[in-house]
């Protein structure tokens, strides 16, 4: 079942989040996502579509399923998908409440998604589980910081972002290991908030 | 740091105006009868509060969390340094924006010695197992 309240969220969001997250953001994270989604290889579960702003960073000809919660932002990406030269096809869905078979992808993809997702460490454990065994999970995400007072920003921040979008000061690194994955790497970009992770699915 | 010149121009000009105006603001706040450690702290913490919002506006040019970061901890800096600046001696308005400006480019330029040395990739040996 949907999360409505989530849904609705981005719904909101969606008519105004190219003009906060498109020029910026993307501009300062293009290379490094670029770099992340070069490793895109067989089927490949990209969560968190949103509007699509990632697929200008995507590799051409690959076999792409990617999801979102928000039918409004899928709307905005429509045409970015319908461009992108390869097999993209995007679908209305909870990561909580997936319809895919277990073992069904190759790959996961995340782009900025779980300082989202409400119940972070069960949405990673839905991924786990359409993720086929010994299969890779690709993460760009942003988190909490360990080191004060960037610490302390990052709480102070979370209590306005968390009702309009996302929260800041999340601990992804452990909850992709909570979740049963194995990490295998964090790069982190800028601190130790910005930040690829690169795990997998044990057999 | 990112040694895009248009992003290493924009952090220094967002966290400089950022702490100007925080100056500004906190040399117009307190006065000289204030207790110095509230001024400090009220400042401080007000000071971060306003730069945090400010964040959300510059980011749309040049960036999310690498614009946030800095910029609240020039609006944390400038707030407290002028905070107290001004609870001891009386400051004009143009003093207090210029040493809320010096602190915002000192708070980005601080931010990127950190950052050169907590960036980077670690590995983790595989062990065929959950590592939770």
């Amino acid at each position: 079942m949907v999360d409505n309240v989530t849904q609705r969220k981005w719904d909101k969001a969606a008519p105004t989040f190219d003009l906060i997250a498109g020029a910026g953001a993307e501009r300062r994270w293009e290379p490094f996502k670029r770099a992340l989604f070069s490793n895109m290889d067989g089927r490949v579960l990209f969560l968190a579509l949103g509007t699509g702003l990632d697929i200008a960073a995507f590799p051409t000809g690959q076999n792409i399923t990617a999801i979102d919660i928000s039918p409004k932002m899928l709307e905005v990406a429509s045409s970015r998908v319908a461009n992108y030269h390869g097999d993209l096809t995007a679908e209305v869905m909870d990561v909580h409440d997936m319809t895919f078979d277990d073992d069904s992808f190759d790959q996961i993809f995340t782009s900025c998604t779980f300082c989202s997702v409400p119940n972070p460490v069960d949405g990673l454990r839905s991924l786990r589980r359409v993720l086929r065994p010994g299969g890779d999970m690709f993460m760009f995400e942003h988190t909490g910081s360990r080191y004060y007072p960037f610490k302390l920003m990052m709480h102070l921040m979370t209590t306005v972002t968390k009702k309009i979008g996302p929260e800041m000061d999340r601990p992804t690194v452990a909850n992709v290991k909570s979740a049963g994955f194995e990490v295998l790497e964090v790069n982190n970009l800028f601190l130790d908030v910005v930040k690829t992770i690169h795990a997998r699915k044990t057999a | 740091m990112d040694h895009r010149l248009y992003f290493v121009l924009g952090d220094i000009a967002a966290n400089t105006l950022t702490g100007a105006l925080i100056g500004w603001l906190a040399g117009l706040i307190v006065g000289t009868g204030w207790n110095m450690m509230v001024a400090m702290l009220v400042l401080m913490f007000l000071g971060m509060l306003i730069a945090g919002v400010l964040s959300l506006l510059i980011g749309v040019w040049f960036g999310a969390m690498e614009v946030m970061v800095p910029v609240m901890l020039s609006g944390m800096v400038a707030g407290m340094v002028v905070g107290m600046w001004a609870s001891m001696a009386p400051l004009s308005a143009s003093s207090a924006a210029l040493i809320g400006a010096v602190c915002g480019l000192v708070a980005i330029v601080g931010v990127w010695i950190v950052n050169n040395s907590v960036r980077g990739v670690t590995t983790f040996e595989s062990t065929g197992e959950s590592n939770g």
